[in-house]
């Protein structure tokens, strides 16, 4: 079940308060067919959540309308924080290239076997991917997100390469 | 200082990389410089046959002459072939009494009686001037002679020149007007202009039975003479005069030509004779000075095209100027100077080809004493033959040098390859053609100036032809002398080689220039025989134009020096075989390479470099 | 939509092509076998110097192989005459390479008009079907332009162009976006994407993770001999949104 970190939600109701289901078309313009992936349900839990953390407020002042949701003075600074982090997304390498020595060395697996079997599956993922990034109009913002995650395959699949290269030296000697 | 060192050492470096086109242009240069040393050095022109030929017979200062039927050659136009002439059939040595003792007149000898006849020697047939001489020494006219001994009965001289031209030996036995003769010597004479310009100086226009064939001077006795002439009497009289003032000759005969009445002898000087002895060097140095200019042009084309060469050679040679840090100015300065050097020395092998070949020239031809031995080369004659190669030299590279200079540093410096230039038309008209002639012409046109050296080439060297076969077909063996065959063989063989050389370069530098073009033509679907027949095709079109300007070329080349006389063009059939045979040669020379290249797979031809 | 029954248009056995000798021979393509089918992209993948353009020369006639069969329908190509594998490149295979090889003094339209003339094609018959294909490859405001005006992308378009001109039945590419850069890849993509898509059968040797995704099938090369086949058919966009970061 895929979710949405809570600082994004936040961040969605700073431009101006809005109901869940407003903020749902937010997210679904963004994200586009990715969209579907996240659940209503779990847009209702965050926001619960941030409620609890003080963070966004229910209800706007000098109006009857109890569904909306506005960031508090806290959420401010949280997004202002928040926009200026650097912080990227942990890369998860590790965990293969361990996979592969641990096959290597127990004599579990052909680690070349198992580099295959990643870069055909990476591979049908990029396909998947790039048709779907030529499919969005030129300049969509969802069209952005996936070159980016068709970018992201293309590097791991230059790495798996770089694997199979490597593997087949270490094979042969 | 530094950098004349600099140019030399790169323009040296560069010729030994090639050395096979340095020697190729060399040999260019230097054919048209030894042609032009011939021409200025040949024998006679420094030293002086007739002179020494007159001394040694002791010629006469005038020569006098009376006609049968009283013809007087002192009109226009002496020079003329024999026909009759109506009027009464004696010649009259009586007119030429006076002469004898005319003021200035210091000795004489004759009249001697001069008949023309058919003359037949086995097989061949010709004509003959026979004079009639007595066995006893003549005071002045004392012809030398070579072989052999004086006339006797049945025994008689031939005129050297004659003898060596047209075959005729010592005891040989000819037919002089039906009667049978020996040929007891050959000798010199001073006192006509030895064969085959014996006409030249004095009309030979009456003998009625000589048509068409080139008279020679025969010696035989006085009854003998008579014999020949039969029934009718000889056809003439000479009388020899030495004069007290050789210098005077000119105004003597002067006064005793002014009278033109039939009767009235005809007079003509030493100066006459000896300039109608030159006319063979005449003609034989105007051949070898127009063939070098010939030549001269072959040796700019080949230049021009050896220079162009390549984008290789380009690129590489800015490569070099690179790798010293210089200008493209000095990459002009370098392709200067390379041929510079390369001309002087095809000019110090043309001067040593051209002075050893000049003894072989027989300019003077056998019938004037000679001297022995190679000419001696004046200042004069090395300077002009050093200028005239610079001046090829200079000009073929002046273009290629200046597009050089031109080029801007970053370009040349980036070794771009030259993008051939888009020609809209040639694009427009070729997608109509058929297959082999649209790939032929499109690949060509991207060198225009290769097609105008190839198409100047042929054109230079079918003028040179057709020059000398309409020489052949006007003159027929009316004036064949040996120096003339010699002379025009030289050249047109040398004309023919070095346009077979160029035509050579010019096919293989085209087949290894489109290597890449051909290769995608066939990745694309050409098949091989299209591309070969294409390629040969586009080599042929300038061919053909160039050998059909030439034919034009070749006989304005024939006119504008000559200044008498009517012109027979060559036949036809010559002519189409000519153009006929030079196309088939450049066909079989472009074919070869292309076809050689074709071998290769297309995916290794396509990867060879851009052009 | 991929179905078993035989409509093999391209297939050949134990091929095999080397260079040089003695100890210096490389094994460019050492004993391989091959099948395409009609409408099938197949893209051949390995590290440079693995044999894949060789082996693209080899179905496309541009070289001779050593030993085995190239068969291209019902012909056998390996063993025709020079003279008949012109007529195949011509009409039956399309190439599209990595330096493009277009001819400079051409422009875009009479690059593409080139092959059909060769095939005997009138030059308006040539015009209008180049003008077709300049319009499929998205460059048709751009025919007059020479090649130097072009961008690379631009440029392996009209050689793309150029190789569609007598309606082959199979184009082969080797390393098309070789000599491109990003943007430009983008380009040459889509217009992979849109010939698969409307049924041509593709061959291309790549390095390029990206070309090689718009095949159907994925070939892996190394020295000269397969080492894996996948079919790249499949995947979720579930597992996407993993990808871009929306996991839980």
């Amino acid at each position: 079940m895929a979710t949405v970190q809570q600082e994004v939600v936040l961040a969605i109701l700073a431009k101006e308060p809005a109901q869940g289901s407003q903020l749902r078309a937010r997210l679904d313009r963004a994200l586009g067919v990715l969209g579907e992936a996240i659940n209503d349900g779990q847009i209702y839990v965050t926001l619960s959540r941030l409620e609890k953390a003080g963070l966004v407020t229910r209800g706007v002042p000098g109006s009857n309308d109890r569904k909306v949701y506005q960031p508090t003075p806290a959420g401010h600074v949280r997004i202002a924080e928040w926009l200026a982090e650097v912080r990227w997304p942990r890369p998860d390498l590790a965990e293969f290239h361990l996979k592969l020595i641990a096959a290597a060395r127990a004599g579990l697996a052909d680690p070349l076997d198992i580099v295959d079997a990643q870069r055909r599956e990476l591979l049908r993922r990029l396909r998947d991917a790039q048709r779907l990034a030529m499919a969005e109009p030129d300049g969509s913002e969802a069209g952005l997100l996936l070159e980016g995650i068709v970018l992201r395959l293309q590097a791991d699949l230059r790495w798996l390469a770089a694997c199979e290269r490597s593997w087949t030296v270490r094979r042969k000697s | 200082m530094g950098k004349l060192l600099l140019v030399y050492r790169l323009g040296v470096k560069d010729l030994r990389h090639r050395p096979a086109q340095a020697l190729l242009l060399l040999l260019a240069i230097a054919a048209a410089a030894a042609t032009l040393t011939l021409g200025i050095a040949l024998h006679g022109t420094t030293d002086n046959p007739y002179a020494r030929t007159r001394t040694a017979t002791n010629g006469p200062d005038v020569v006098a002459i009376t006609l049968n039927g009283g013809a007087n050659p002192a009109g226009p136009d002496a020079v003329v072939a024999p026909g009759g002439a109506g009027g009464n059939d004696h010649a009259d040595a009586d007119g030429l009494a006076p002469l004898v003792n005319a003021p200035g007149v210091a000795a004489h000898s004759g009249p001697f009686p001069v008949t023309w006849t058919v003359l037949r020697n086995g097989h061949t047939t010709g004509s003959a001037e026979v004079e009639g001489r007595s066995a006893t020494p003549s005071p002045v006219d004392e012809p030398k002679l070579q072989h052999g001994s004086w006339v006797g009965p049945g025994g008689v001289v031939v005129e050297a020149g004659f003898a060596s031209n047209f075959g005729i030996h010592l005891g040989d036995r000819l037919t002089l007007g039906g009667i049978n003769v020996d040929v007891a010597g050959i000798a010199v004479t001073a006192a006509i202009p030895a064969y085959p310009n014996t006409c030249t100086a004095e009309g030979c226009f009456l003998a009625n039975a000589v048509a068409n064939h080139n008279p020679g001077l025969i010696w035989a006795t006085q009854a003998d003479t008579t014999r020949i002439a039969g029934l009718a009497g000889p056809d003439a009289y000479y009388l020899n005069l030495k004069l007290d003032d050789p210098a005077t000759a000119a105004a003597f005969a002067a006064r005793y030509n002014s009278d033109t009445s039939p009767t009235a002898p005809y007079l003509l000087t030493w100066q006459q004779i000896r300039d109608g002895d030159a006319q063979t060097l005449a003609r034989v140095r105007q051949v070898l000075l127009l063939g070098s200019w010939l030549l001269a042009l072959l040796a700019l084309a080949s230049v021009a095209v050896l220079v162009g060469g390549r984008m290789a050679e380009q690129t590489r040679r800015v490569g070099l100027v690179k790798a010293v840090g210089g200008t493209p100015w000095l990459v002009a300065v370098v392709l200067m100077f390379e041929h510079i050097l390369v001309a002087l020395g095809a000019a110090a092998v043309g001067l040593g080809a051209g002075w050893l070949a000049a003894p072989l020239i027989d300019s003077a031809g056998a019938g004037l004493l000679g001297a022995a031995g190679a000419p001696s080369l004046t200042c004069a004659t090395v300077t002009s033959v050093v200028a005239f190669a610079l001046t090829v030299a200079i000009i073929a590279t002046l273009v290629p040098a200046i597009r050089a200079a031109r080029q801007s540093t970053v370009a040349a410096l980036n070794d771009s390859p030259r993008t051939p230039r888009r020609r809209e038309l040639a694009i427009r008209l070729t997608s109509h053609l058929p297959t082999p002639l649209l790939l032929g012409v499109r690949i060509a046109i991207r060198r225009p100036r290769r097609l105008l050296l190839n198409a100047l080439s042929i054109a230079v060297t079918t003028s040179g032809l057709v020059t000398v076969m309409t020489y052949h077909a006007t003159s027929g063996t009316w004036l064949a002398d040996p120096g003339m065959t010699q002379a025009t063989t030289i050249i047109s063989a040398m004309l023919i080689i070095l346009a077979a050389v160029n035509a050579t370069f010019i096919a293989w530098t085209t087949a290894l220039d489109t290597r890449h073009t051909a290769a995608l033509a066939r990745a694309l679907g050409a098949t091989p025989d299209q591309i070969t027949t294409g390629l040969t095709a586009a080599q042929l079109i300038p061919a053909l134009i160039g050998a059909l300007l030439g034919i034009p070329g070749g006989i304005a080349l024939y006119e504008i020096p000559k200044t008498s006389g009517t012109t027979t063009l060559p036949s036809l059939l010559w002519l189409v075989a000519m153009v006929a045979a030079i196309l088939l040669v450049i066909a079989i020379l472009s074919l070869v390479p292309t076809r050689i290249g074709i071998r290769r797979p297309v995916a290794e031809a396509l990867q060879t470099e851009t052009t | 939509m991929m179905n078993d029954s035989t409509d093999v248009l391209l297939h050949a056995r134990s091929l095999r092509k080397q260079y040089g000798r003695g100890e210096g021979v490389v094994r460019a393509v050492d004993g391989v076998d091959v099948e395409v089918r009609r409408g099938e992209t197949v893209a051949v993948m390995g590290p440079s110097g693995c044999g894949k353009s060789t082996l693209l020369h080899l179905l496309g006639g541009l070289d001779r192989p050593d030993a085995g069969e190239i068969w291209l329908a019902d012909r056998r190509l390996d063993t025709l005459s020079e003279r008949a594998l012109a007529h195949v490149r011509r009409h039956d295979v399309g190439f599209v390479f990595q330096a493009f090889h277009l001819m400079e003094e051409l422009t875009a339209q009479e690059n593409v008009e080139f092959p059909a003339l060769l095939a005997g094609r009138t030059p308006r018959q040539a015009r209008r079907r180049a003008q077709q294909l300049l319009e499929q490859v998205g460059l048709a405001e751009r025919a007059a332009h020479l090649p130097t005006a072009l961008s690379g992308g631009q440029r392996q378009r009209v050689a793309v162009a150029r190789a569609l001109a007598n309606e082959p039945q199979v184009l082969l590419a080797d390393e098309p976006t070789g000599n491109l850069d990003s943007a430009a890849t983008l380009d040459v993509l889509r217009l992979m994407e849109s010939l698969n898509a409307a049924g041509l059968t593709l061959v291309i040797a790549t390095h390029d993770e990206r070309i090689a995704a718009t095949a159907d099938r994925l070939i892996s090369m190394r020295d000269g001999a397969f080492v894996d086949q996948t079919r790249l058919t499949g995947g979720t966009r579930g597992t996407l949104a993993d990808l871009a970061g929306l996991g839980g």
